[in-house]
């Protein structure tokens, strides 16, 4: 099985990050990083790694403690905010709903004309055959096949498209 | 390890810390903890994403995400962990969202945030780190990084990226290889 990790790698990055690689530093050690495939890697890039921290976070230029902290409290406020009118808004469309239900419910049970125009409609429907509309139905496609298409197609793609979009948002 | 602010080297700053703070984060702890922290997170995920305006977002959105979380820790090390878990999550997130992300678009960039004083060798050799990192993956940067920068064990490291410790050690054997190649390159081509 092929060695990941050496025994001496600890100690060579110590050496490489204080600096004492390889002047300061064991005989052995500088044999063994020579004949050693994983300690010259860690030779390598040990040093350019800290480098570069060092100077990130000299150069890091980060918001205050004090706006990092009331900027989460506010945004929990707006959360919490969020979270308890939730149920609430969920109430009221409920409530909105069941009005709607009773006005229509006593509407129909009340109005005369509704009720007319109702079985009106309901034997016009009963007495449609299948036969007589599926000519037509048909005539009707092939004469409009492409804004059909068009149509389905902008129901289908629209969402698909608003969606893609509010995923890149 | 013996550098300031790193992932091992715990006992300062546990008796920096308030003795309540690993249950309750409050204003004055979170400061502390800021302090300690920010800059060091700031560089993480500027290297990870390669992209400094990123970077400067995430580091707001981790600490408030930590912050949200309200999570019990029971030492600072563990509170650090999590912190980096959760800058993990939100760069590859990040990542996700941008649905194509390629070799770092920053390459270079970090010379114009040297402050000045550093001479010209300094700004060539973090070109090249930057070049070579740009290479990587950003899971392989963010392992090379925790391993070297913030002097992170393989343990800490495979619970801030969520894989399995015993998958990491060939990951960071992988990436040091890929790593150690791009600067030898570099190196040579400059030479």
């Amino acid at each position: 099985m092929k060695q990941v990790d050496c025994e001496f790698e600890a100690e060579v990055l110590a050496a490489v990050l204080q600096s004492c690689w390889p002047a300061q530093v064991d005989a052995c050690l500088r044999t063994h990083v020579a004949a050693c495939a994983i300690c010259s890697d860690v030779v390598a890039i040990a040093g350019a790694i800290d480098g570069a921290r060092e100077e990130m976070k000299a150069s890091a230029v980060v918001p205050d403690s004090g706006r990092v902290w009331w900027r989460a409290q506010m945004c929990a406020r707006r959360e919490a905010a969020a979270a308890a009118g939730r149920p609430i808004t969920a109430a009221q469309m409920i409530a909105f709903a069941c009005a709607v239900g009773l006005l229509g419910a006593c509407f129909g049970a009340t109005s005369t004309w509704f009720q007319l125009a109702l079985r009106k409609i309901s034997s016009s429907v009963a007495g449609l055959k299948l036969q007589t509309l599926l000519p037509s139905t048909t005539a009707l496609i092939a004469q409009h096949g492409m804004l059909a298409l068009a149509a389905a197609a902008v129901v289908l793609l629209v969402p698909a498209a608003v969606y893609l979009a509010m995923l890149k948002d | 390890m013996f550098r300031e602010a790193t992932f091992t080297d715990v006992s300062r700053e546990r008796a920096l810390d308030d003795p309540a703070a690993g249950l309750v984060m409050d204003e004055e702890t979170f400061r502390a903890f800021y302090e300690r922290t920010a800059r060091g997170l700031w560089a993480y995920l500027a290297r990870v994403t390669g992209d400094h305006q990123l970077a400067d977002d995430l580091l707001q959105e981790t600490f408030y995400r930590f912050l949200r979380a309200a999570a019990t820790h029971d030492s600072e090390q563990h509170r650090r962990n999590s912190l980096y878990r959760i800058a993990t999550n939100l760069a590859r997130d990040a990542r996700r969202r941008s649905l194509v992300w390629g070799p770092s678009s920053v390459a270079g960039d970090d010379i114009e945030r040297i402050p000045s004083g550093h001479d010209a060798g300094n700004a060539e050799r973090t070109a090249d780190f930057t070049r070579a990192m740009s290479h990587l993956k950003p899971r392989e940067r963010a392992i090379l990084w925790l391993a070297y920068a913030e002097g992170a064990s393989h343990r800490e490291i495979a619970d801030v990226l969520g894989v399995r410790a015993t998958s990491l050690k060939p990951m960071l054997f992988r990436a040091r290889r890929k790593l150690a190649g791009l600067l030898g390159r570099t190196m040579g081509a400059r030479s």
